[in-house]
Parts: structure tokens; sequence; C-alpha cells
């Protein structure tokens, strides 16, 4: 059996997924990056190896991500792609005809707009963190409850109340004066839900045609509160496909498995033995000039397999 | 009296000349760099723009190498930036430095004389023909960097090693700068033509094209922007702009002053959009775009600094130029917390963005603009 591997490093959370010829998933699987993204990388392909049958072979592998060039160099992918491409890739593996994806994920939030599958508009928020999964966390960790219970508790509400969303600590705070004030909790998760999509779509929906199908994916797709808030506000049904949370992966994979299929490529995998392999990371500043870029290097067993950061190119391998 | 000027890409390898031919004493501070960008926003009302930032930076490092005249430019235009030298001035005064100002006015008295007079009165009133003699060799040196560096946009996006043409632009710029005579720099610049044709590229590569525009101090100053052309060129797309060192000299401090304006065209393609200048490059975006569309290019590299009016008011016109025109533009927007990578991947996914378009020409899918988020913080 052939399969190909796509690997989503974010921020907050790495992806793993295992397509088979046909691009279904055999496997996937969700961890936490914890700011050890080449352990983590390491951990996830072991856990694959022990899921994946014998007789499966690697044809291909693709990174993407914010950590997609450290996980590129780790397992040696052939196919190194941004995290708009291969989301869109994903969702419109799914949905065929979709012309809008929301994806919000840990840290970051993208918009995307495709016409007859194709990419023709983006947009990305990657400065302000008030619409996404890490702020909901932390909510539903000051609230004392489980992040898997905000969503079906937001639905009950009956008279949301307005939270200020433009900002996460504006948010907070406005979320605690309501709770002083002696709002129902369903009320204000319901509000904040409604906070989040509206700043989400006046940040990165500003001047776009928003047409359906819809798609919503990433981790916080799994909340049913932001879910309908983003189906009220847009007045449009949307839907979350299945393995909304790994879509990045999933399109990381089907697009190795696209790369690969030109002209007879080998792929560069390492193979499963390098999650036994020592990996270490560290910086250093450039003195060459003025600018002092900071330098990371990346070395397997002792020896310098990349290195990048600099703005004149002088290090990059 | 040591004369000091901010950077602005290549245009201190002119006021070198100029200076050498007319015996002024003076230093250039570094090129811009981290510490530049954060002693000017330190010492910078936050939501200035990057321009102001960095050129106070310039002048500070500038005053560290014992600079004690700065060259300043001003003038009366629709932008704020016609208020920064006064305001910088001010700020560099407060931090304890010692300087005059010379403010090289173009607009003064809408006559072009005023700037010479300057120059004239800093060459201690040297002979007008000598005077002359320097300007145009100062301009020369502008031309013949243009000249290369338009060649070098086409070298990049097709050589097969990624870097050579930008190791051999930064190696063409020190030729430039340190020509002597007229005669030395004609025959750098065959030099580096030559130099610049021999790298090997790839060649029936059809590169993607696209135009970059915006406003002019962070389309000319690469530092400002992140690289963005050479990060296009890693990604084989070969860019194209107007705004070149050399026009903007020309336009802005000579054509203007002699109430002319060689934008003509440019104007009359953004009219059924935007009727009236609207301050700093802001009309020109919006016509440019429309232009360059009719070239067939592929896409629009849109560069604003962070607050910056003129330009949010050519973003939020240019969703619906980018429809009509059926051409997708990216905005970038430039300042100090700009950050490389986030400017990477938006770059990358533009690149397949154009890439996908160009494959399917049965769709050429309606291009909508891809106005950046406000940056929130």
């Amino acid at each position: 059996m052939e399969v190909y591997v796509g690997i989503d490093v974010g921020s907050v959370t790495t992806k793993f997924a295992v397509l088979n010829e046909q691009n279904e998933l055999l496997y996937s699987n969700y961890m936490r990056t914890q700011g050890k993204p080449i352990a983590v990388i390491q951990e996830g392909l072991r856990d694959v190896a022990a899921h994946l049958p014998s007789e499966a072979l690697i044809k291909g592998i693709g990174t993407t991500g914010s950590g997609r060039m450290l996980a590129g160099v780790v397992v040696g992918a052939d196919v190194v792609k941004n995290e708009i491409t291969a989301h869109a890739v994903g969702a419109a593996h799914y949905v065929p005809d979709v012309q809008t994806v929301i994806e919000i994920g840990g840290q970051d939030s993208k918009f995307i707009i495709l016409r007859g599958g194709i990419v023709v508009d983006f947009a990305m928020n990657t400065v302000c963190a008030a619409g996404t999964g890490a702020f909901l966390d932390q909510q539903a960790a000051r609230l004392n409850m489980r992040i898997e219970d905000f969503g079906p508790l937001s639905l009950k509400s009956k008279t949301p109340v307005r939270i200020a969303g433009r900002c996460t600590v504006f948010a907070e705070s406005d979320m605690i004066h309501k709770q002083q004030m002696g709002h129902r909790i369903e009320d204000i998760l319901y509000g904040l839900c409604e906070a989040m999509a509206r700043n989400y779509l006046n940040n990165l929906g500003l001047g776009k045609e928003i047409l359906p199908p819809v798609v919503f994916q990433g981790g916080v797709a799994a909340n049913v509160g932001i879910v309908r808030a983003f189906e009220e506000a847009l007045k449009t049904q949307i839907q979350v496909p299945p393995h909304h949370h790994v879509i990045g992966a999933i399109g990381a994979a089907i697009l190795a498995h696209e790369h690969m299929s030109l002209d007879g490529r080998v792929t560069k995998f390492k193979g499963f033995g390098i999650s036994e392999v020592e990996y270490t990371t560290s910086s250093f500043d450039c003195k060459a000039c003025s600018n002092v870029c900071e330098i990371v290097q990346i070395k397997m067993n002792r020896e310098v397999v990349a290195r990048w950061g600099g703005r004149c190119g002088m290090w990059d391998t | 009296m040591k004369v000091t000027l901010p950077h602005m890409g290549n245009i201190y390898v002119a006021f070198s000349a100029l200076f050498r031919a007319l015996n002024i004493d003076f230093v250039i501070p570094p090129p811009c760099s981290r510490r530049t960008l954060s002693l000017g926003a330190r010492h910078s009302p936050e939501f200035v723009c990057v321009p102001f930032k960095l050129t106070l930076g310039n002048y500070i490092e500038g005053l560290e190498l014992g600079a004690d005249t700065l060259l300043m430019a001003a003038g009366p235009g629709l932008c704020r930036f016609g208020y920064y030298a006064k305001l910088q001035a001010e700020v560099l005064r407060e931090l304890g430095f010692q300087f005059q100002v010379v403010d090289t006015q173009p607009f003064e008295g809408g006559r072009i004389t005023g700037i010479a007079k300057k120059i004239r009165w800093l060459a201690n009133d040297a002979p007008w023909p000598k005077v002359i003699a320097a300007v145009r060799f100062a301009l020369a040196k502008i031309a013949v960097l243009d000249d290369l560096e338009r060649i070098i946009h086409c070298v990049r996006a097709r050589e097969l090693v990624k870097g050579t043409a930008t190791k051999v632009w930064q190696e063409a710029i020190r030729a430039i700068d340190v020509a002597a005579d007229s005669r030395t720099l004609h025959q750098t610049k065959t030099d580096y033509i030559e130099k610049l044709g021999s790298i090997p590229i790839a060649e029936d590569e059809q590169p993607l094209r696209v135009g970059i525009i915006g406003e002019f101090y962070v389309v000319l100053e690469p530092f400002s922007n992140g690289d963005v052309e050479i990060e296009l060129g890693k990604l084989g797309v070969e860019v194209a702009r107007t705004m070149f060192v050399s026009e903007w000299t020309k336009i802005s401090l000579f054509l203007s002053a002699l109430g002319l304006s060689p934008k003509r065209e440019i104007f009359r393609a953004a009219n059924p959009y935007l009727k009236r200048d609207v301050g700093g490059d802001g009309w020109e975006s919006v016509g440019e775009t429309v232009l360059y569309a009719t070239h067939g290019f592929d896409g629009m590299v849109h560069l604003a600094p962070f607050t910056c009016m003129p330009e949010i008011i050519a973003q939020n016109i240019l969703p619906t130029v980018s429809r009509q025109s059926d051409i997708p533009v990216l905005t970038i927007t430039c300042d100090e917390q700009m950050g490389r990578a986030g400017l990477v991947t938006r770059l990358e996914a533009f690149v397949d963005l154009m890439r996908r378009r160009r494959r399917a020409p049965l769709h050429q899918g309606r291009g909508l603009n891809l106005a950046q988020s406000r940056k929130g913080r």
C-alpha cells in the first residue's frame, strides 16, 4: 500500500495525516506542540509508524504551518508549503465547490476565498489573537470549565450580552465586568462567540465577497457556539468538514501526492529511523553587519543540516 | 561643517558624488538596520509612519558619527511628510544634539533654483558651472544604478543559483559609488551589464510578473519593506515598478517644481475610481494597478506604511480595481512590527495563487483584493 503523509506544525498544535492513493484519510493525530516542535514531530512519526499496516510504503511527505521549514528539514519533506495553500487544498478536498474558507487555529486565523477551486484571495491575522483557540482555552480555564463544554453551554443562551471583542485584554475585562453584573454564564459565553465572529469578519473579511459554500475548519471549528455565531453573522449555513482539525495536514499530504505523481519522483523522506536521531537547534547572532540577524541552526547528530534567519541570505542552506 | 542625510535606497550614492565634487565634508550614516529602526522608533510618536522612524534613526546615527548639518526633505505636500523635517529636528534637539538643518524644499516658490542655491551655499558659494556639473554627475550615477536595477529584476527571477544577482548588485553599487568621473562610471556600467548578462539563467522560463506599487519611501528602501523584491525573486517572480530613485528625483525635484507632471497616464487610468490626488502616492497606486493589469501582469504587491492615510484610501479602492481589472493585489503593511515569517508566508501564498491562476486560463478567477487585515495591537 502506498501512502502520503502530511505534517502541520502550528504554534499551538502539531497535526499528522496519512492518506492512501485515493487521498482517503487512513490515520491522523493531533498533539500539543508545547514549544518543542522537533520532539513532537519525532513522537508523532513514531505514533504514525505504530498505526500503519506493515505493508504501507511512504511515497511522499509534505509539511506546512509555521514550523514547516523545520519539519521539512527533520523529516526530509518533498513539499514544504505555506498554510494558506495547504488549507485551501484540504478544504476543496472535502467540499469541492467551496468558495469561502474560515480557518481558526490556536494562534492565528485565516480567510481564504476560492473560485472554481483556485484561491483568488486570502487574508491572515497573526498580530491580534483575540479570535483564536488559545484565547478560548484561556477563558474556559478562567471560568473553570472544560473547553469541550464551552460550545454546548453557550448555545443555551437566550439573551447574549455584548462583549467588546477587539482585543483579548479588553474582551476579558469586559467578560469579568458582565459576570460581576450578574449575567448568566451562557449569555456571556455566547456573547464572546458573537464578538469573536464579528472581530474576525471585520478584520479579515474586509472588502471580500463571501459566497457559499462556507467551510469552517481548524481547532476552533469544534466549538458549536462559534459556528452558530458565524452562521448568524453571515446569514448562511456553515459546513464543518470531517477531520476539520487536521485539514492543514491533509492538504499538505495531498500536495505531496500531487508533487510526487509528476515524472517518477522519489521521496526524500528520511525514514522512521529519524525519530530516534538526536536533533538540536541553536541560534547565534551574525556579526557580519549592523543588522545582527539571529541565525537558527539545526544539527542532526552534531552535523549542521540547516540554517536560516538572516536578511542577506549568507547563512541560508 | 559636516553634512549627513537619511537613506532611501541608493540615493546616498548620488549625494556622496555631489558632496565629493564640491568638496563638502559629509558622512553617510550606516545602512538602515535593526538598530536604526529601534533608535528611530524609540524617539518617534507611535503612530507616525515607518519612513519617519527610519530616517530619524539615520539622523541619530549620522550625528553619532560627527555630523552637524542635516539635509532634510520637506515641503508642502498633501501627506504629513511635509512636516517631518520640523518635527524630526525638534525631536533631535530634545535629545541634546546640536546641528543646523538644511531643508531641500523642492517646491519653494515653485522654483527649482531653490535647491540648487542651497547646494551652492553648502559648497561655500562655488561657481555655478561647477555646481551644475556636480549635480549632473550625481544624476548620472542614479541613472546608471536604476538601469542596472531593472536588469537585476529580470535576472533575479530567472537565475539558476538564487542570490547571485543580488551579490553582483551589491558589488555594482560599491563600484558606482567610487567611480570618480564620467568615463569610469560608464565603464562600470558596461562591465556590470556584462557581468549580469553572464549569470546563468533558466532560458525558457516565463516567470510570474508582479508590479510593485505604494508609498515611495517603502517602495524604494528595501529595509523598510522586508526586502520584498529579493523575497519575490527567490520565489521566481520578476518584479517591475515605475518608482525608481531617478524617476522620483526627476519628478519630485524637477518636473513638479516646474509644474509638469509626467504621470498623466497613471492619473487618467485611476480616474474611474479616484478622481483626485489624495496625498502621497495613493492616486498612483490606483492608476498603476489598472495599467499593470492592461499590460498582462500576474499580480500587484501594494506596499503601505502602517497608518499612511493616502495608501489606506488606495487600499480600500483596490478591491474594486482588482475585481474589474482581474488582477490580484496583495497589500503589505510596513512598520517596525512587521515579521519576516509572516511576510514570507503571505508572499508564498500569493505566488501559489498567481501560479494556479495562470494554470487555469479558462477560469480567469475574479481576482479580489488581498487587503491584509489592519494591524491590531
